[in-house]
């Protein structure tokens, strides 16, 4: 297929170029140096930057091979090949050393891989190549460690980008290291590539990039710790520049998200229609499926900016503020099974806590930076106050309204006492990823392979969290195990047979201890180190921990003397120049409203996996920050956007768009929310208005579903709640599942909010069942033909039905087709009853019901 | 928890560290010629059945006594020989010492962890738990890795399951009964059955009625995995809830009286029948999850009672109507709580939380009873020699099934995992 490309794209695509000209200080790559025999190559080969790369190339360092945490056949490297150190050490000591000094053809390094000799991993060299001879002309050069102690600057790969014209172009990469000596070399030869997606590029390992298909991606450059992304596009179609038809922009969002899509053919879909957006928006922004008189009043409504009044109006409602905390405690990881008692057991009011001190955040719009401030702060007692007033101050609140006390007080320490958070490494992985939006987990064992963290970055930045503790301050050791004894509890009692004798004395009104979350002071300075006896300097076998930290990818901070180490993260989280706070919490909101993230997954921000539109979550992230902010505010901005408003319907361009946001992606309503709307659809009218003004009760307030009884905990199960255990959005799945359908095709709790007594299904047939049977009753007095009717709905009634039945499922109006369906079937129905309740099964069946569109 | 230390999910385990398993000495040669004998190997198992023994039940006082002890360790009950010679297990077993020659006793079972959540977690999956990954429970991998008939749900657990499909994700879930059948009476389970007041024609026509509505997002059909697989779920749906066979599989009143007397009057008796029902029937998959064995108190009182009587009664008829059906050699059977209990008895005639030793029953799909493998030692305190590990039990498990349990699959995150990471088949549950 040929597109007619314009101008522009013709002035970024190098497309056919070929391998450009070096500049006069770039080093040639080294299968060019060594392309013929080894006397030729002035500069020997250098350990880091060449022998443990081109080993990478090989294959050796690789998982399933000498990368393995075992080793493999006696010989081990580093996964992915970052600790030079040790690889180093590997290759030339050991029981049975990989080099040969004395003869270095000889060396196993290049007789396994060659299979001169058995090798597991098969034939990874040819004899001859200059992979062999790189390797070789180390041995034979002494197997130094380094030639240089040059640091690694960075890596610069041309082209920039790749603007492609045709499926089946070609472009060749090439990537150039530059090192802290000034010296720049091509590297291409050594480099690893990866394409983020096969479908639009393919990339084989000499760095050619193959255009697939049309859409757009990335391929991936890494070399030692550089990783860079290179954007590959190849129009949908040929509507580009002046053939790109007018489009409405009336918002930032709009303008940088049609500027992607004008580069890329494709074209926006149109405005969804009044009734997909009340719903859309009441979904996402509210989890809440909209009544039928509200759907009636919105259609009714003839202002012009009723949509934005709407939007007004739904960020006032309840069921913004829980249903937002409730996508809150997926992030910050409120799960039950995991949250500590503090007290005498509570593990649910600990989680309904967790949501309430989010949720009463929320819905009076304070900071982000300060709702974080108060988590990643946290501290059970207050300043200044004492063990045992901390322990009056819980006991009082449990002896009253535990939950909202809590929600007053101004931190949540429960989101550092919870279980699978107490290790440093725990909170290393759990804080990137609640507040950073960053996966450091790789990095915990090994280089990361998609990204710039190494182990030592693991590790510096963990130092944070040591001094942050749950249990007993070392102020007050002691005074729990006094109080207990003051209060008569048998100290041999333990778990849950203590707690519950606990729990009797708080409910007789007394002060019971509580475990607290705490700060370990600052430790005293190390005392000067005596002469031993014997006159040699004693060693100091403590090692000093925690006096340094360094934030991810920035600096290192002495923290040794801080009262709070965590103080210096939130500072750094909130400069302006950082590049994950803002951005991780603006890309998750975006994600909830467009099915994917502008980094996707939205809680995987790395250097290899780019954003889609990098200039819009710029923009996003910055204003936010300028808006001091102001969640509203980012709520606000994005579902104003025509982008947000557009319809699912396609066109030729956009159909398998969805990554651009040229169009609405229907995708299966959350756990919690389906509960709600099910719960909504089938309620009297007079109960789906209660619902709308309240949260209370309902499945995203903190999946209680009171009204699904017991087994709605099952429901949500089946519909994919998140978890909240894996520091992973995935733990929540809106994954549909045969589960889902044989549950709401034919589960009795689904059934039975159907046909609940006073729902909507019975209000409806209430009166006819009553008539019938009076008819019944007549006819059986011998006067059957005077009332038979009255049992019976006229088709107008009928109508009315049907009406009704859609806008509380589908939100909607029904078309006349489907009217007319309805009506048949009403007309072969024994009962109304019977043909209402299967009426309103069949919508709650439909994909348009379950699916947000 | 601890932190994975090997986060990229590969340790095998050295081919050449072969020691002794057990009591059992495993030969470098026989262990050579089982990697490789895969041609030998028995015709995998179609079906499998888990009994989780939720609590962790006392080794001692079940299938590893030790009547030479002292008092307080040996605890109140007498051993008792089997139908194996050489074999003994508690007095109160009494249908399963004579049945003994139909399962392997794995003696000896030993790992570290002492909370209920983490130990069962541990042995429903083959993997010592890890703060980063959930992994998915035996049912989930299984019915992945070999799917069942459309008309009936693949994993089944009676009455349910806390152990997911993990990272795999919901679809693999355990279907939950969510009730116990109970003696006599008609069984249906949630979702599956019609409730008795409607029709099977009014089901169809409203089926139909939902067809004839569902066509908003049909255009998009072709385009969207979403909106076709919503489809498929529809129809398949449709044919479960239609489907005779899937109704009549779980209702256990249909059985014949004199096949489904001697499970006995239990909810883990009916429960077991029902899973013998289930399997016969096609399901992949059975759960049986039966409480109730955390006896840090009055240990004796609730095992002789209650406890041994319903598990003696219903697993020993489970393996003998199995047996019966021809079904035992195609179905995988493990018995198994989280952990053992301590050896020394507590001043509450109780026992406590005892992950150094415990027990284990395997029967069915190509393994040979009337064996006990491993040891533990004299006062049951833990493995004689080296101990039998969850990983190990697990991979021995898929074996039977033919699930290679080395195969990796890849996270949601994109991280390769293997099934079992760190475990090799028992050969000697084979031979």
């Amino acid at each position: 297929m040929h597109w007619r490309a314009c101008l522009v794209i013709l002035s970024l695509g190098a497309v056919f170029a070929c391998r450009p000209a070096p500049a006069a200080d770039i080093m040639p790559p080294i299968d060019e140096r060594f392309a013929a025999a080894i006397e030729a190559a002035k500069n020997a080969p250098d350990f880091r930057r060449h022998v443990v790369p081109l080993l990478g190339r090989l294959g050796c360092n690789g998982r399933a091979c000498h990368g393995s945490f075992q080793g493999q056949g006696g010989f081990q490297l580093s996964l992915f090949g970052y600790d030079f150190k040790a690889d180093h050490a590997n290759l030339l000591g050991g029981d049975e050393p990989r080099t040969n000094l004395a003869d270095p053809a000889a060396s196993l390094i290049l007789a396994k891989p060659l299979e001169e000799i058995p090798h597991e991993g098969g034939t990874r060299l040819t004899r001859g190549s200059w992979q062999h001879r790189v390797l070789l002309d180390w041995i034979a050069k002494g197997a130094e460690p380094a030639t240089s102690d040059a640091a690694f600057e960075r890596l610069e790969v041309e082209p920039t980008e790749i603007v492609a014209t045709t499926q089946g172009d070609t472009q060749q990469l090439r990537a150039a290291a530059v090192w802290s000596d000034g010296t720049r070399e091509d590297v291409t030869p050594l480099c690893r590539f990866q394409s983020n997606n096969d479908e639009v590029a393919t990339i084989d390992e000499m760095g050619r990039v193959m255009v697939a298909g049309p859409g757009d991606t990335h391929v991936v450059v890494f070399y030692d710790n550089g990783v860079v992304p290179v954007p590959v596009l190849l129009p949908v179609s040929d509507r580009l520049c002046s053939r790109y038809p007018a489009t409405p922009t009336p918002t930032r969002i709009d303008a940088l998200v049609t500027d992607k899509l004008r580069k890329l053919g494709i074209v926006q879909s149109e405005l969804c229609t009044d009734a997909e957006f009340l719903r859309r928006v009441s979904l996402d922004l509210t989890g809440t499926l909209p009544t039928a008189a509200e759907v009636e009043a919105f259609l009714a409504d003839t202002r012009p900016d009723k949509r934005d009044r709407m939007i007004d109006a739904l960020l006032d409602s309840p069921g913004y503020a829980a249903w937002w905390a409730t996508k809150f405690c997926d992030w910050t990881g409120n799960n039950r099974e995991r949250n500590q008692n503090n007290g005498p057991d509570n593990r649910t009011l600990a989680t309904a806590a967790w949501y309430e001190w989010l949720r009463t955040r929320i819905a009076a719009n304070v900071p982000y930076n300060e709702i974080v401030e108060g988590i990643v702060l946290a501290r059970s007692r207050g300043d200044d106050e004492s063990y045992r007033e901390y322990c009056e101050r819980m006991s009082g609140y449990q002896q009253g309204d535990f939950v909202a006390s809590f929600a007053e007080q101004p931190s949540l320490p429960y989101f550092w006492s919870r279980r699978g958070f107490q290790t440093p490494q725990e909170r290393a992985l759990g804080f990137a990823y609640t507040f950073l939006g960053v996966r450091i987990q790789c990095a915990e064992c090994h280089k990361h392979p998609f990204d710039q963290w190494t182990k030592d970055d693991f590790a510096r930045f963990q130092n944070f969290f040591m001094r942050v503790r749950f249990g007993e301050a070392p102020d007050a050791k002691g005074e729990a195990a006094a109080m207990l004894s003051d209060l008569c509890i048998d100290p041999d009692l333990r778990g849950g047979d203590r707690d519950k004798e606990v729990a009797k004395l708080l409910e007789a009104g007394m002060v019971v201890p509580y475990r607290e979350t705490f700060v370990v002071p600052p430790p005293k300075p190390p005392a000067p180190t005596k002469p031993a006896k014997d006159g040699r300097p004693k060693q100091n076998k403590q090692l000093i921990v925690g006096r340094t930290a360094t934030v991810l990818g920035g600096e290192e901070h002495v923290i040794g003397d801080l009262a709070d180490p965590r103080a210096v993260l939130m500072e750094w989280m909130l400069a302006d120049d950082n590049p994950y706070f803002a951005r991780a919490i603006v890309n998750r909101v975006w994600a909830a409203y467009f099915n994917v993230g502008i980094v996707e997954p939205p809680d995987d921000l790395s250097l290899a996996n780019p954003p889609s539109n990098a200039p819009l979550l710029d923009y996003l992230a910055d204003e936010f920050r300028r808006h001091d902010y102001d969640l509203k505010w980012l709520h606000r901005e994005i579902v104003t956007s025509r982008t947000y408003q557009t319809s699912w319907r396609t066109n030729d361009t956009n159909r398998l768009d969805e990554r651009n946001f040229s169009r609405a992606v229907p995708r299966r309503m959350p756990a919690e929310v389906v509960l709600d709307a099910i719960r909504t659809a089938t309620a009297s009218d007079a109960e789906a208005a209660s619902m709308a003004a309240s949260s209370s009760g309902r499945a995203v307030a903190e999946s209680t579903a009171v009204g699904w009884g017991k087994s709605g905990q099952y429901a949500l199960a089946v519909f994919g709640r998140s978890a909240r255990e894996s520091n992973c959005d995935c733990d929540r799945s809106a994954e549909p599942s045969l589960l889902q359908t044989v549950f709401l095709r034919n589960d009795r709790d689904m059934l039975a909010q159907v046909n609940r007594k006073e729902g909507w299904v019975d209000g409806i047939a209430a009166p006819y069942d009553a008539a019938a049977k009076q008819a019944a009753q007549r006819a059986a007095k011998g006067r059957p033909q005077a009332l038979a009717t009255v049992a019976l709905p006229t088709e107008i009634d009928i109508a009315a039905i049907v009406h009704q039945a859609y806008l509380r499922t589908l939100s909607r109006p029904p078309s006349p087709t489907e009217v007319a369906k309805a009506q048949t079937y009403f007309a072969e129905a024994t009962s109304v009853r019977e043909a209402t309740s299967d009426l309103l099964w069949a919508l709650l069946n439909t994909k348009e019901f379950s699916l947000n569109h | 928890m601890t932190i994975h230390r090997t986060c990229d999910g590969v340790r095998r385990r050295d081919m050449l560290r072969i020691g002794a398993i057990g009591g059992t000495a495993v030969t470098l040669a026989n262990h050579l010629a089982w990697a490789e004998g895969d041609s030998h190997a028995p015709s995998p198992a179609q079906a499998a059945i888990f009994v989780n023994l939720g609590g962790g039940p006392s080794h001692l006082d079940t299938f590893d006594p030790k009547p030479e002890a002292p008092e307080e360790y040996r605890g109140e009950f007498q051993a008792v020989a089997t139908n194996v010679s050489g074999v003994r297990i508690a007095e109160h077993l009494p249908k399963l010492a004579a049945c003994a020659d139909r399962y392997a006793i794995l003696r000896g079972v030993s790992h570290t962890l002492a909370a209920h959540e983490l130990g069962s977690s541990y042995v429903h999956t083959g993997n010592r738990p890890i703060a980063s990954l959930q992994f998915p429970a035996f049912g989930s991998v299984t019915t992945r890795e070999l799917p069942g008939p459309a008309e009936l749900p693949s994993f089944v657990a009676v009455p349910e399951t806390k152990h997911g499909a993990g990272y795999l994700g919901v679809r693999y879930a355990a279907f939950a009964t969510n009730a116990t059948p109970r003696k006599g009476q008609p069984f249906a389970v949630r979702g599956i059955s019609l409730d008795g007041n409607v029709s099977l024609a009014h089901v169809d026509r409203r089926h139909a009625l939902l067809r004839d509505l569902d066509t908003t997002f049909c255009e998009m059909a072709s385009d969207s995995q979403l909106v076709d697989g919503l489809d498929a779920f529809s129809h398949q749906a449709h044919t479960i809830i239609t489907s005779r066979k899937a109704r009549q599989a779980f209702d256990v009143s249909k059985e014949e009286p004199t096949f489904a007397d001697p499970f006995g009057d239990t909810a883990f008796g009916q429960s077991c029948l029902l899973a013998t029902r289930l399997v016969e029937a096609g399901v992949r998959f059975v759960t049986i999850n039966f409480n109730g064995w955390d006896t840090h108190a009055d240990n004796f009182t609730k095992l002789r009672d209650t406890l041994l009587p319903a598990l003696d009664r219903g697993l020993a008829t489970m393996l003998l109507g199995l047996e019966q059906k021809g079904l035992l050699a195609s179905t995988a059977v493990l018995v198994t709580g989280e952990f053992g209990r301590t050896p020394k008895v507590n001043p509450r005639a109780g026992r406590d939380h005892y992950p150094r030793a415990m027990t284990m029953l395997m029967a069915g799909g190509g393994i040979r009873g009337g064996q006990v493998i491993g040891e533990s030692d004299d006062k049951g305190q833990g493995p004689k020699h080296e101990g039998i590990r969850p990983d190990d039990v697990a991979a021995s498990f898929y074996r039977c099934l033919g699930i290679d349990h080395r195969k990796e699959y890849l996270t949601a995150t994109g991280r390769p995992v293997m099934i079992v990471r760190d475990g090799e088949p028992i050969p000697a549950l084979f031979r």
